[in-house]
């Protein structure tokens, strides 16, 4: 049937402003322009039980996503990549500092998976100078698990980053990592455990993953730049990740694997997440998404 | 069409002690916003202690907007203040003194 509308489909789809930007496959399953909202995006807090002091401190950071018109102090609004506002990510004005943007759904159907998105970072320009390597890292991840009644109960969770500068040195490569911390109880009532998957330990380099995006020339300018990554649902794999202009090859990538947990059944998280490598807040602004699927 | 509606919670559970102010936030889609402050723990004195709203024309440099409310006394009460027209950004500053420390959940909500 998807084979006999393709044509149509795709004809309909690039004369949507909206969507001709994308390349969705047949079903889409999300499509969240922030001109309407904040769609679902909400900010990730930290497992707890009894007292939010036992949250880990790397969630314990996390702070409310923004509806941004991302505003320089210089020339005013920039906007987003169509309409006024972008869902913004933002830090804490501490190196190392970390947060995180979450939508949280449920998948109806095993099978390839497609998320796209367009995004920018910058800074808090509160220096007069580019500033380049002031944002360590962006990225982006699922969290899933498999069915209730699937033979094996193992949670996913693909992660992928950009490392844009460590330590003020200019890096600019993708990175995955297939390790997260060990499992911590919280609690008394054994209900509630945490990990922490956004740790800085355990990131690999994408083979062939150095990318050099286009940052423009002074701390505020802005230019949005396209991710597409596609993974299966069924054999719970990457198939496919391109960034702009450039394919790589994920042969060698890997999610995170860990044993499933008990109450989070067919989970299809998703994910983005900024980190500061100086004293200066990161920014990441997102518009729009788009997760599509082949069903 | 309905109107756009959000709660941004932007501090919670941090130990404010001396001067505290929130990391800002974008509100200029919104055209009325209540701000809230609940106290998860209170130590010491904070009878009287008024927080203030403040904007920014860029997010780095801030004003005080003019409207000031009480901070909470004990633990689970809460306070706000109703704040319109107030531009793109907004947080909230407090100076507890010495002695006083105070665990908040800072509440934004907006309304376009």
């Amino acid at each position: 049937m998807t084979e006999l509308f393709e044509p149509s489909l795709r004809a309909l789809r690039l004369a949507d402003p909206r969507l001709s930007r994308f390349d969705p496959l047949p079903r889409i399953i999300t499509f969240d322009d922030f001109d309407r909202g904040f769609c679902g995006w909400t900010q990730l807090v930290g497992n707890y039980e009894g007292s939010l002091d036992v949250m880990l401190p790397g969630y314990a950071q996390h702070s409310a996503a923004m509806l941004s018109t991302c505003t320089a102090w210089e020339f005013g609004s920039h906007g987003g990549f169509d309409g006024s506002y972008s869902l913004k990510i933002a830090t804490r004005p501490r190196r190392r500092a970390q947060n995180v943007a979450i939508k949280r759904l449920t998948f109806r159907r095993r099978g390839p998976i497609r998320l796209e998105f367009y995004f920018t970072f910058k800074p808090e320009a509160s220096e007069l100078r580019l500033s380049e390597t002031d944002v360590r890292s962006i990225g982006f991840l699922y969290d899933l698990q498999s069915g209730d009644e699937d033979a094996e109960a193992f949670r996913i969770m693909p992660h992928m980053r950009f490392l844009n500068a460590l330590d003020g040195e200019h890096v600019q490569k993708w990175q995955f990592k297939r390790r997260t911390t060990p499992f911590r109880p919280l609690g008394t009532e054994n209900k509630t455990v945490t990990h922490y998957h956004l740790s800085p330990e355990d990131w690999e380099d994408l083979p062939g993953g150095g990318q050099r995006l286009c940052y423009n020339e002074i701390p505020t300018k802005i230019n949005w730049h396209y991710a597409c990554f596609d993974f299966d649902l069924e054999t719970w794999r990457a198939t496919h990740f391109s960034c702009n202009d450039r394919s790589f090859d994920v042969a060698a990538y890997e999610p995170i694997r860990i044993p499933g947990m008990r109450n989070l059944w067919c989970m299809l998280n998703l994910a983005f997440f900024a980190e500061a490598d100086t004293d200066k807040r990161a920014f990441l602004y997102v518009d729009s998404v788009c997760l599509s699927g082949d069903f | 069409m309905i109107r756009e509606s959000h709660n941004a919670v932007v501090a919670r559970n941090e130990k404010w002690r001396g001067p505290i102010v929130t990391e800002p936030y974008e509100v200029g889609w919104a055209r009325e916003i209540i701000v809230f402050v609940r106290a998860l723990s209170v130590e010491g004195a904070t009878a009287g202690i008024e927080a203030r709203i403040q904007i920014s024309p860029d997010g780095m440099c801030w004003v005080d907007e003019g409207s000031r409310f009480e901070l909470p006394t004990r633990a689970d009460e809460v306070t706000f203040a109703r704040v319109a027209h107030f531009g793109n950004w907004l947080r909230i500053v407090a100076e507890l003194p010495q002695g006083v420390c105070m665990q908040p959940v800072v509440t934004i909500s907006l309304k376009a």
